[in-house]
């Protein structure tokens, strides 16, 4: 890399940094709240406190953590349409991410975080570890597991549950290092899910 | 390091002078070498690092047998004296991308392997690697690398400070312990690169007009993918070899040129490569038609069965179709689904999508027989209970 390059890498470095307000606020969710998330009517009720992180990954995602997105990162999409993406494409021609459709199965909907994963990553290292039936919001879902290696060396494993309702797309997904994060705090996260409501 | 080019370049390839001067036989080669003076040595402590963490990384494929092959051919390549200076390491990660390093450390990325054809066209790129290797012009650019690692620790305070998704990322994808050094070599360093690369091929049993044949097929990619999605043309940014490195029309024509004409009757060993990569091929395909890149990942299929179709392929195909997912998709992906079941019986994944795909189209009764082959084929996958689900009388037969 030559100097200007370097220079000017900096400075959109500089520019990033100082776009995002320093004092954006982090939500405290506090435990036997019932609160509703990513800015639509699915609601859940935490068994322990949370921080609502105040990024976004997409329109209709909201994401949650104890110890930072890296160790812990709890995110539901509350209602993605058909013809949408999980997350926010960062060029919707240049780097486009797989959509949710209409006639997307229940059975599909691992594939789609999946494609999404590897797409936005772009990595090569995602493997389903098993995907099974369960009622979520009253309706058949799907739970599924997962595990992928991300650019920062790090294995996480995952888990989601889903269902489409009115032709929506719902889901929560908990992602953590497979190293001891996930295991301490899977249990907190199924509890929570097994209180969702629309 | 970058095989990057524009379009416009292919059009020069067909115009090479004829009195071209072919590439010169490389020097020799000095044997078991030493980091000399205060900043090789230091760029060297910090490469020897980085290969450590390489060497532990999750990442790395870890086949001695697939890395013994590459090995061969880059012994085949540039010769047995010089090989012995390179440690080989496959990267699981689906890009076109290939690196070499000062002390030796030859990353190949798993997306490299896809899209070669034969050994020729592999050995194009290795030795190309190995020219910089050979002339150290990593070396030169230390100084250069060094207000770059100032950058890193600038970007690693930046991203702690501004909590947004994509700046860790961008932190993130300047961890190059893996993945790599950014090198952006000069234009000189790059043809000497080319001529040394293309030298070694002259000289090797391998044809060296297989350095151009490869370019060509890379832009041919890049093109259909960015067509694919509506691009007027290939942005040569998302790809990570070329991103660094500004498309240069000299430089296809050069290579081309630089071929020894008289060796384009030899064995690109097509086929060895072909056996070599067999049992990585349905992982590779895998990883590529995931990526959400349906022309590139198209064009690779199809480029890939030019030499006879095989069930992998069309079930790769049927897959990259039906993940698509608009309904003309579903209609291609039943025909390749099917294709891809009468030259193999034994892919179970291959009825799954069948079945799905015919459910998606309204063929209930024949979307239902074909999940249900799949159940009996692979009774014990990790969605059985899942697809039973949509089966009826799934349970009854198992």
């Amino acid at each position: 890399m030559n100097r200007i390059n370097a220079g000017v890498m900096l400075l959109a470095l500089l520019a990033m940094a100082f776009q995002a307000p320093l004092a954006h606020a982090h939500n405290l969710r506090k435990k036997g709240e019932t609160v509703t998330v990513a800015d639509s009517t699915l609601s859940v009720t935490p068994g322990r406190d949370w921080n609502r992180l105040s990024g976004k990954a997409g329109k209709n995602v909201e994401t949650w953590t104890l110890d930072g997105g890296q160790l812990n990162d709890l995110t539901f999409f509350g209602g993605i349409v058909p013809g949408k993406p999980l997350v926010k494409e960062r060029h919707k021609k240049k780097a486009p991410l797989p959509k949710f459709r209409k006639v997307t199965l229940l059975v599909e909907l691992p594939e789609l975080l999946e494609g999404t994963y590897r797409t936005y990553k772009n990595i090569g290292t995602f493997r389903l570890i098993s995907t099974n039936p369960i009622k979520f919001l009253g309706q058949d879902g799907v739970t599924f597991t997962y595990e992928y290696t991300d650019q920062d060396q790090i294995t996480r494993k995952g888990e989601a549950t889903a269902a489409i309702v009115a032709g929506k797309l719902y889901m929560v997904s908990f992602d953590a290092p497979r190293l001891h994060y996930f295991e301490r705090t899977i249990a907190d996260v199924r509890a929570l899910v097994a209180t969702a409501t629309l | 390091m970058n095989w990057l080019l524009l379009a416009g370049a292919l059009s020069a390839l067909s115009a090479i002078p004829a009195a071209a001067q072919k590439a010169a036989v490389p020097p020799p080669y000095a044997g078991v070498y030493q980091p000399q003076g205060v900043d090789e040595i230091g760029w060297w402590r910090q490469d020897d690092e980085d290969e450590r963490t390489l060497a532990a990384s999750p990442l790395v494929i870890r086949d001695e047998k697939l890395t013994g092959y590459i090995r061969n051919v880059l012994c085949a390549t540039v010769g047995t004296g010089r090989c012995a200076s390179a440690r080989v390491y496959v990267i699981r990660e689906p890009v076109f991308n290939a690196s070499m390093s000062p002390n030796g450390t030859l990353r190949v990325f798993s997306g490299l392997l896809l899209r070669m054809r034969n050994e020729a066209e592999l050995g194009a790129v290795l030795g190309h690697e190995f020219g910089h290797f050979e002339r150290r012009h990593s070396l030169n650019l230390f100084r250069t690398q060094r207000s770059g690692t100032d950058l890193l620790a600038w970007s690693g305070l930046l991203a702690s400070m501004a909590p947004s998704y994509n700046v860790i990322r961008v932190y993130r994808d300047l961890q190059w312990s893996v993945y790599g050094h950014l090198f952006r070599y000069g234009r000189d360093q790059e043809r000497e690169a080319d001529a040394l690369g293309v030298g070694y091929l002259n000289q090797s049993s391998l044809p060296p007009q297989a350095a151009a044949a490869m370019w060509q097929n890379l832009m041919a990619e890049l093109e259909a993918s960015a067509k694919a999605r509506g691009l007027r043309k290939p942005n040569f940014k998302t790809v990570a070899f070329t991103a660094s490195h500004p498309p240069e029309g000299e430089r296809a024509a050069t290579l081309a040129g630089l071929a020894l004409p008289d060796g384009s009757g030899r064995d690109n060993r097509a086929a060895q490569y072909r056996a070599a990569l067999a049992p990585w091929l349905p992982l590779l395909l895998e990883d590529q038609i995931k990526l959400n890149d349906f022309g590139g990942s198209d064009y690779l299929i199809q480029n890939l069965a030019a030499d006879g179709w095989t069930a992998d392929l069309w079930f790769a195909r049927a897959e990259l179709y039906r993940t698509r997912g608009n309904q003309r998709d579903f209609a291609n992906a039943i025909q390749f689904y099917g294709n891809a079941i009468s030259l193999s019986g034994a892919l179970p994944a291959a009825y799954r999508g069948l079945g799905l795909a015919l459910t998606k189209t309204g063929r209930l009764i024949e979307g239902q027989a074909a999940l249900q082959k799949y159940l009996q084929l692979s009774p014990d996958a990790s969605d059985a209970k899942m697809i039973s689900m949509m089966v009826p009388g799934a349970m009854r037969n198992e």
